[in-house]
């Protein structure tokens, strides 16, 4: 009898250590995204979570560690290399083409990804003038349905409120057909209702059977993040402080210490870089709540 | 040597004072400001006009020119148009300087005269004081200009480092929304720095004059000499422009003391100069940092939210017209083109007089090269001012092709196209990490160079005859060369449109909009900008062909850079984002000149004033004139089915309708409605 070799995680960073001069943004982290998950990373302020992204993206070269994307060393390749193996981000300011419709952003995620010759060739073969093939058409709608697009298909992006951007921004990711997608903050700015909606979007991707995909979601709205994630990465001070579900996160003293500047939580958690003493983080308030009090 | 070094510090100084004003006023309102020449030579033609004209005294006139006409000038310009500006994209603000350039002259030469000035005197009254230093004559006016340089450096100096007004510009260098919100007026110190800017823009003209004389086309070229010292500043360094303006002037003087004079080259080189400086320092900067933009070290946070975001004030990109656009059905939004094509269509067979003809006949090939402007400004967003310079390359290409080694004219042209793209696909690839400004300057230096090394070449100037072009056997006569032309322009003006509507055109926008955006989503950024740059360089060149053909010879004077740049005042005016705006603005440019043919003399600088101030109202509609009038027959299409959801919002519920609309019409739609 023979056992499958366990698939390797669809993203994965070890001992990544990023300078920037003399201020170390990230020292030795490591984190494992497993295929078809939601994992959120959190931190306070100045923890490092942007720093991860860039590095994971491609954005910034680390000075120490590796990325691999499905199991392949990409440390060296480009963002758009990463993207075409599997990768997919957003940006915490939606980065939309604002002359482009919703419909528009999906195709040419879609195009890019599975007909990257039309980039070229549509010049010389007039093939733009004639209907888009039936797989394409299918796929896009189908991330319309799914993202609850189809109404707003044909508008122009630039006059979208903030909540519909990050969904286009999500849904141009996932016509690219990626194995994650990297969320940098994806609920600021928006209210509870867009927060909700936006949230059950994020379920129903990784929940579509249709096609397997992870997301990898930085977020200061911790609550969500707890609510949303099967695993939960905490960053202070450019280290991994803590690792695991939701209840172990909670628990976890040196989260408690970073996030509360709690005392008895202080004495056992390593001591912050600048020796001070970590001060309380407004977002984590929200983790006190209903959820949290029992603690 | 002493005598070459002390005629360079002379015109290191000119560099040096012409440099400070440009970058003070970059620094302080964002602009750089492309018309600086032109408001050189505006106040030191009134100066002529004061001094030898109405026989003032120097010192009057010197002072209502230089002490008043230039501060007021500066005033009246940042009151007029550049308060305007502060927050617009690259491209209009190019523009609108560009053209305010046209402008000027033209209101200078209806206002003032419009004889040739060959001889201007300067500051020093004639004759000519001559003194004599170390055995090498020194003139009075020279000396003036040293102490003119030294005057506003140590004066600049004094009052940027000890006096309030010069703290507030300071901090406004490095943050102008801090500086705001610290309860300074932005706008009052803008005022002052514009004043300033104007006034040492009329010392440099008053002081070059008596080595140039009085022509604008003299007074641009040398001006944009200076440019070598503010890219070397990086746009903002003051101290770094005024040393780099001396060194760049003496070290033309002792090349030039080493080159020999009896060749043909040494002109053209000295010439090319300061342009040589500008490619050694962006090379430089490229190679230590990675990339070269305007934006770099501007403020903080809150300066950069508040830059202009790509180019969000293009022609049809702005999101009211995308959203009014989608809005309409075929006839809504092919009626204007349809009716434009028509017209043009019908031009050439109306009983016009008969020099019309051939100026119908070179305004259709002029909108076959505005549509490389449309090409690669308009779906690359990049501001590249060397498209007359692609159009030459192609027409004297075809020319030597065609007459001297006997192609088909037709092959010739394609070829002389196809000779002017891989320039395109270079040119391209080494402005891809240069911010806006920085590849404005490099196509313009490019430009300028290839006017002073290549056009200037024996076997393209034949004389000043330029080389003999006829159009193909197959089309006899004028009006059917101009209806060959119309049919080339409509192939052209589907490609254009086909490239727009395709993967590519889906690909370019997302790169004009978001490049961090297109390199996550997997496109190459460079490798889209090549792709435009080359296809708008060989639209360029094959246009450059057909005009050439149009106007019978090839002419390199016809393709001078500044030309160039009053071409794309007429197109950006127009719109540069339409194929029927690229007509529009040929047949204008071509045609409009030939109304003043039979009226006085001074109207013959009427187009140009138009054509100036056509490019300065973008600042109002930055979409174009006809961008904005098709803009508003949309508004009013709109207006009328107001009471049935647009298109695009079909089966969107009320509420998110109102999201995406409001219930009136959101801020921006009714500021435009308004505006």
């Amino acid at each position: 009898m023979t056992t499958e070799a366990p698939s390797p995680p669809v993203l994965a960073a070890t001992e990544v250590t990023v300078r920037f001069g003399g201020l170390v943004a990230l020292s030795d982290v490591a984190i494992k995204v497993p295929s078809g998950t939601i994992v959120g990373l959190v931190g306070p302020n100045g923890a490092g979570k942007s720093t991860l992204f860039g590095v994971l993206s491609g954005l910034l070269r680390p000075e120490k560690g590796r990325v691999f994307i499905k199991g392949e060393d990409v440390t060296s390749a480009t963002p758009m290399a990463r993207a075409r193996k599997g990768l997919a981000r957003t940006f915490q300011q939606p980065e939309l083409f604002l002359g482009l419709t919703v419909r528009e952003h999906l195709v040419l995620g879609y195009r890019v990804r599975n007909e990257r010759h039309r980039l070229w060739r549509d010049l010389i073969d007039f093939r733009a003038v004639f209907p888009p093939p039936k797989e394409e058409t299918e796929a896009v709608e189908a991330l319309l349905e799914l993202l609850d697009l189809t109404k707003i298909a044909r508008t122009p992006v630039a006059v979208l409120p903030l909540g519909m951007s990050r969904l286009v921004e999500i849904g141009r990711a996932l016509a690219t057909g990626p194995s994650v997608v990297l969320l940098d903050e994806p609920l600021s700015g928006l209210d509870l209702h867009e927060s909700e909606q936006l949230s059950e979007s994020f379920q129903r991707v990784v929940d579509n059977p249709d096609h397997e995909v992870s997301l990898l979601m930085v977020e200061h709205d911790v609550a969500s993040v707890l609510a949303l994630s099967s695993k939960i990465y905490v960053l202070d001070f450019g280290q991994l402080i803590a690792e695991g579900s939701a209840e172990e996160v909670r628990a976890d003293p040196a989260v408690r210490a970073a996030y509360l500047g709690d005392d008895d939580a202080v004495a056992t958690a390593p001591p912050a870089r600048n020796g001070a003493v970590a001060t309380p983080h407004p977002a984590v308030e929200s983790t006190t709540g209903p959820e949290g009090a029992g603690e | 040597m002493l005598q070459y070094v002390i005629a360079g510090l002379a015109t290191g100084g000119i560099y040096a004072i012409a440099a400070s004003g440009l970058v003070i006023t970059y620094v302080s309102s964002g602009i750089l400001n492309f018309a600086f020449a032109s408001m050189a030579f505006f106040i030191a033609r009134f100066y002529y006009f004061l001094h030898v004209q109405h026989n003032w005294g120097i010192v009057p006139a010197a002072a209502l020119a230089l002490f008043v006409a230039g501060p007021a000038l500066g005033i009246a310009l940042y009151y007029a148009v550049f308060r305007f500006l502060r927050l617009s994209s690259a491209l209009v603000k190019v523009v609108v300087t560009l053209g305010l350039s046209v402008t000027i002259p033209a209101l200078a030469t209806i206002i003032f005269g419009n004889g040739a000035i060959l001889k201007a005197p300067g500051l020093a009254p004639e004759p000519v004081r001559v003194f004599d230093f170390l055995g090498v004559p020194v003139t009075l006016d020279t000396v003036i200009i040293y102490i003119a340089v030294v005057g506003s450096v140590v004066l600049g100096a004094g009052v940027l480092r000890y006096t309030e007004v010069g703290l507030k510009v300071r901090a406004m260098v490095d943050s102008p929304a801090m500086t705001s919100l610290s309860g300074s007026s932005v706008g009052a110190i803008s005022v002052g720095v514009w004043a300033v800017g104007s006034f040492l823009a009329g010392l440099t003209g008053v002081l070059v004059a008596p080595n140039i004389g009085l022509d604008p086309a003299n007074f641009t070229l040398l001006l944009a000499s200076a440019f070598a010292a503010v890219v070397a500043a990086k746009l903002r360094s003051l101290p770094v422009a005024v040393i780099v303006g001396v060194l760049m002037g003496v070290v033309t003087s002792l090349i030039q003391w080493k080159l020999p004079p009896s060749s043909p080259w040494t002109g053209e080189l000295i010439e090319a100069i300061p342009f040589i400086f500008i490619a050694i320092f962006l090379i430089y900067n490229l190679i230590r940092t990675g990339r070269v933009s305007e934006t770099e070290g501007v403020g903080g946070a809150l300066d950069r939210a508040i830059l202009p975001q790509g180019e969000s004030q293009l022609a049809g990109s702005t999101s009211v017209a995308t959203l009014q656009t989608g809005s309409l059905g075929l006839i809504g939004k092919y009626a204007g083109p349809a009716f434009l094509i028509v017209v043009a269509f019908i031009l050439p067979v109306l009983p016009l007089p008969s020099y019309y003809t051939p100026l119908i006949e070179a305004g259709v090939a002029y909108g076959i090269i505005f549509l490389s402007f449309t090409l690669v400004t308009g779906e690359g967003g990049m501001i590249w001012l060397c498209q007359i310079t692609f159009a030459g390359v192609g027409a004297v290409t075809a020319a030597q092709l065609a007459t001297n080694h006997g192609w088909p004219i037709l092959a010739a042209i394609v070829a002389g196209g196809l000779v002017a793209l891989p320039m395109g696909v270079i040119i391209g690839f080494f402005t891809i990490r240069l911010g806006d400004l920085y590849v404005a300057l490099v196509t313009l230096t490019f430009g300028l160079l290839m006017d002073n090394l290549f056009f200037t070449q024996g076997i393209f100037q034949n004389s000043g005859l330029g080389v003999n072009m006829a159009p193909p056997k197959f089309v006899s006569g004028n009006i059917a060369f101009t209806y060959f032309l119309l049919i080339v322009f409509c192939v052209v003006a589907l490609l254009v449109v086909n490239l727009r509507r395709s993967t590519t055109g889906l690909a370019l926008n997302a790169v004009r909009w978001s490049e961090p955006g297109s390199r996550t989503l997997g496109i190459s950024v460079l490798q889209m900008k090549t792709i435009v740059a080359g296809l708008a360089a060989m639209v360029a060149g094959i246009g450059g062909g057909f005009l050439a053909t149009a106007q019978t010879s090839a002419q390199p004077m016809n393709f001078e850079t500044f030309v160039g740049v009053a071409w794309l005042a007429v197109l950006v005016t127009a719109g540069v984002r339409s194929c029927s705006a690229a007509l529009f603005a040929g047949l204008t440019f071509s045609i409009l000149p030939g109304l003043t043919l039979n009226w006085p003399t001074w109207t013959a600088q009427v187009p140009p004033l138009l054509f100036g101030l056509g490019a300065i109202g973008i600042a109002k509609f930055p979409d174009g004139t006809l961008a904005e009038q098709g803009r508003q027959f949309r508004r009013l299409l709109f207006k009328l089915s107001r009471q049935a959801p647009p298109p695009v919002l079909e089966g969107v519920p009320q509420d998110e309708r109102e999201l995406v609309l409001g219930e009136e019409p959101p801020a921006h739609i009714a500021s435009e409605v308004s505006s």
